[in-house]
């Protein structure tokens, strides 16, 4: 049985192989052919559009996925390696497996997508060849890497242990460095198509590829699609988990997910604090490279999608903190920070109100008369992005708040300076809220550009809060007395749903922000170089945009669970693969993760 | 009758995919269609026809509306009511007609005081019209206070060729930036109250480390020689500003200030 799975799995890479060699050696030559060809093809049925949509949504899915986990997988590893805890080896490894049984799927939509610019968008693709084509060769190189070291790094965890894990560990962050060098070339071609630069007015390239690739929208997706891998990874990881955990049959099964859906959760939740900043930056980089762009993207026909946006990213920290909460229930000794929910809840809820406030909103006509300009009267106070700016930074904090109590639900401090300790973090925190509120309200006096710049002290309040209240924190946690120990696996089974809710909305939440990047270019493919003739050239409304979305991240969903099931991650009970014995998780002492 | 964990979820998932997409599809629904080619060379239009061409293409194809309004002031760019009339008096011996079709072809030949120079050339990518197209673009404008009378011969030939066309003139100052710096932290004592990029920390007035970039050259000039002629900046006190500035700095000190100014972006 054991032989047979490898076997299948040596296969698939095989299979990956071929189709990734094939393609890549045919390309020159498709490219050429394809200046004798028509524009467009039409793909059968559906439309090439939604054909292409559909596969690089999934495609972007499944990459961000095995791109994302490896990065916490590694991090797991040398957490276990470093102070010898085996559950931490183990989780490491079982976050490889899911990694893992992605891989050859990714390949394949990503072959397929390349089969369908080739086919159907044929000027399309030979004008990216014109600019990227010594790209491709160094693309095609790192994938055969990343696809080496990463059989190596899972199939080499039990031949590379005991003095050798250091290796192994390597392997791991080896595979990350080409992992992220992959996305990086992948999002030039991508960016060049928002905010081309090193091309003439005719769209030829004009120095060398290096200006192309730089552009002006690169290094910030680079940025913000690493953060939100790292978020997609973890929430999937702890879906998987909150799945395992609901069909769980023994206690030590529950207790084993429960703490894995925790970490996978926990992963998530750090990365998609900053995921906010990064994005932010991308918005101005936008309209540093065109204004009409930047206002398009914020004001003009896709004002709405970020109202759309704003709820998915509050019902995440909603989630987030609620789970946080539930979590803090199994923990013996937590009743004492209880109080302080419904506080954090209001400000939770008072931020996502103020968020989901359009600035502007493309009305009819008759509405703008209503409400006399086309910014409301009173909720347009809280529309501009100084408000924004404000309650997303009050929302972080509180995050962080709920994560500060989970910490310490169960213990309690032993040293002297305790008291002194917990003032300072208080302090910081409530100096950290004031400072951004200050900026938030004195953004509304000054002009535009100098509000910008007060973003930056609300970020750097937040950020200093963070790493006060943690740098007095962890030695004051060290070797506390404990009111008990965790009672892994006794957690409420709705906090699973609640994983299960953040998975869903996040990946969602991708689609949509995939149809941003794409939809501001409207009717180009590479905006103001070359333009979209096709007879789908429209930019289609929010609603079908959504029903796309959802489609589509059911499709991937329904994949995901064929793939991981298939890969024998389904076991019932059955403790990991290759000899790795699961750990006992319940009672294990500390709790500290 | 237990329901398995897989239905549950699968269940729970669908739902909330569900809300989103039912939000998502009752908000309005606004599509952005790819604009149409509008061809008028050769054929007979009449002057109403022209101008309802020019108000179509003013809302779709020119994007003008994301930052211009017309008979409301917008803070991005100007008010076009009355820009039929308003245009001759713009620049001295310069028609309306002439005005108009400089401010689309070259926007920044003219900076309307108080906005930024953010108006991208019309005939150039991403917006792109076509001599016909700004022929009648012309005309609409022409009609908003004023009268009709542009043929489409003067639309220069060049314009709407994407590769034709001079890039928009840029602004020289004659100065010296590097003794400009110096003016502003000594004799100039702009550094009491302002910061400037490296240089400078008061909060007094606004920081001008981009001053350059938010503000035009003529703005800034103003702002120097006579404080009060171009308004307060929002969020700072009036009467602040030294006024006697221009009587204190040689006419040299002055232009290497102004150029040093210039360099904040
Ligand atoms: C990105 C914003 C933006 C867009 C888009 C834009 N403009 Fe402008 N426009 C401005 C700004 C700012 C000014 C004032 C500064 C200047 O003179 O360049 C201006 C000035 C003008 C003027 C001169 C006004 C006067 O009072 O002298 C005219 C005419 C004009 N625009 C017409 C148009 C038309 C027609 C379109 C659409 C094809 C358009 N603009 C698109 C920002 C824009
Ligand atoms: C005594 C304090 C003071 C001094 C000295 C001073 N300023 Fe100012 N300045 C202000 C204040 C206050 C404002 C904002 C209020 C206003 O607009 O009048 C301002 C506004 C400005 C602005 C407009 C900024 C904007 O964002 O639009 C410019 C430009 C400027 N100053 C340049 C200078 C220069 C150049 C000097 C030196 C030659 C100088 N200032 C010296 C106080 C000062």
């Amino acid at each position: 049985m054991k032989g047979l799975g490898v076997a299948r799995r040596w296969a698939g890479l095989a299979l990956t192989v071929l189709v990734a060699v094939v393609a890549l050696t045919a390309l020159p030559a498709i490219a050429q052919d394809a200046a004798k060809e028509p524009a467009y093809r039409s793909f059968p049925v559906i439309g090439s559009r939604l054909a292409v949509w559909g596969v690089a949504q999934l495609h972007l899915n499944f990459a961000a996925f095995i791109l994302g986990c490896p990065i916490f997988a590694v991090i797991i590893e040398i957490i276990g390696w470093r102070t010898r805890d085996e559950r931490y080896d183990w989780l490491a490894h079982e976050f490889v497996k899911l990694t893992f049984a992605a891989f050859s799927t990714t390949a394949l939509l990503g072959a397929f997508l390349l089969f369908l610019f080739v086919g159907y968008y044929p000027k399309f693709w030979t004008y990216m060849t014109s600019i990227f084509f010594p790209t491709y060769g160094v693309y095609a190189l790192l994938f055969f890497a990343e696809t080496f070291i990463v059989y190596l790094w899972y199939y080499g965890w039990d031949w590379l242990s005991g003095p050798r894990k250091w290796i192994h560990v390597s392997l791991g962050v080896l595979s990350n460095l080409v992992g992220t060098a992959i996305l990086f070339v992948a999002n030039s071609w991508v960016t060049f198509m928002i905010s081309p630069a090193g091309v003439d007015e005719a769209g030829a390239l004009k120095g060398s590829v290096w200006a192309a690739i730089n552009n002006f929208t690169w290094m910030p997706i680079n940025i913000h699609r690493l953060i939100a891998n790292i978020v997609f990874g973890g929430t999937i990881a702890a879906a998987y988990s909150a799945f395992r955990f609901l069909s769980a049959r023994t206690d030590e099964e529950r207790a084993r997910y429960d703490w894995m859906g925790y970490v996978g959760n926990f992963v998530a939740l750090s990365a998609f604090i900053v995921l906010p900043f990064a994005g932010y930056w991308l918005g101005r980089e936008i309209y540093a490279f065109n204004q009409t762009m930047g206002i398009t993207m914020m004001g003009g026909f896709m004002s709405w999608l970020w109202i759309v946006q704003a709820i998915l990213i509050g019902v995440l920290f909603l989630g987030f903190n609620y789970y946080l909460w539930l979590g803090m229930e199994r923990i013996p000794g937590s009743e004492r920070y209880r109080k302080f929910v419904p506080p954090m809840l209001f400000i939770l809820t008072i931020g996502f109100i103020v968020w989901a406030t359009p600035r502007t909103l493309v009305v009819t006509l008759d509405e703008v008369r209503a409400m006399g300009g086309t910014h409301h009267p009173v909720i347009g106070f809280f529309g501009v992005m100084s408000a924004k700016n404000t309650v997303v930074n009050l929302m972080i904090l509180t995050t962080f708040l709920s994560f500060v109590l989970y910490r310490r639900a169960n213990r309690i401090s032993v040293k002297p300076w305790a008291r002194t300790g917990m003032a300072v973090q208080w302090a910081a925190l409530f100096v950290a809220a004031a400072i951004v509120v200050f900026y938030g309200v004195y953004g509304y006096f000054v002009e535009s550009i100098v509000r910008i710049g007060f973003s930056v002290y609300q970020v750097l309040a937040v950020l200093s809060c963070i790493l006060i209240v943690m740098a007095i924190d962890i030695p004051m946690f060290k070797g506390a007395r404990s009111t008990g120990t965790i009672r892994w696996g006794t957690i409420a089974p709705r906090s699973q749903y609640v994983l299960i809710l953040l998975a869903v909305t996040f990946t969602w939440l991708m689609g949509l922000m995939g149809f941003a990047r794409s939809g501001i270019r409207q009717h180009w493919h590479v905006f103001g170089v070359l333009r979209d003739t096709s007879a789908e050239a429209v930019t289609p409304a929010l609603g079908y945009a959504a029903n796309v979305i959802t489609i589509v991240t059911i499709v991937f969903f329904a994949l995901v669970t064929f793939i991981f099931w298939l890969g024998g991650l389904g076991e019932k009970g059955k403790a990991g693969a290759h000899g790795h014995a699961a750990p006992v998780i319940a009672g294990a002492s500390g709790g500290e993760d | 009758m237990r329901v398995p964990v897989g239905v549950k979820a699968s269940l729970f998932a669908l739902a909330i995919m569900g809300s989103y997409t039912y939000f998502a599809n009752s908000i309005p629904q606004i599509e952005s269609k790819p604009p149409q080619e509008l061809s008028l060379e050769g054929g007979n239009v009449t002057p109403a026809q022209l101008v309802k061409a020019g108000e179509e293409i003013y809302k779709t194809k020119g994007t003008c509306e994301i930052c211009h309004r017309i008979g409301q002031k917008g803070t991005r760019a100007p008010d076009l009511a009355g820009i039929g009339s308003r245009a001759a008096t713009r620049k001295p011996g310069m028609s309306a007609k002439a005005y108009i079709i400089e401010s689309l072809l070259q926007p920044s030949a003219y900076i309307v005081e108080g906005y930024p120079p953010i108006m991208p050339a019309v005939d150039k990518p991403p917006i792109g019209l076509n001599r016909s197209e700004l022929w009648a673009l012309t005309a609409f404008l022409e009609s908003l206070g004023g009268t009709v009378d542009v043929k489409l011969d003067d639309i220069p030939k060049t314009a709407g060729a994407a590769a034709g066309g001079g890039a928009a003139p840029e602004l020289k100052i004659p100065g010296d930036p590097k003794s400009g710096e110096q003016v502003f932290a000594g004799k100039g004592t702009c550094i009491a109250c302002h910061k400037a990029g490296k240089i400078g920390a008061s909060p007094v007035g606004p920081d001008l480390s981009q001053i350059a970039r938010i503000q035009t050259p003529d703005y800034i000039m103003k702002k120097i020689l006579d404080p009060a002629s171009v308004g307060t900046v929002a969020g700072f006190p009036p009467n602040v500003m030294p006024k006697d500035l221009g009587t204190r700095l040689t006419a040299r000190e002055y232009t290497d200030l102004v150029a040093f100014l210039l360099t904040l972006k």
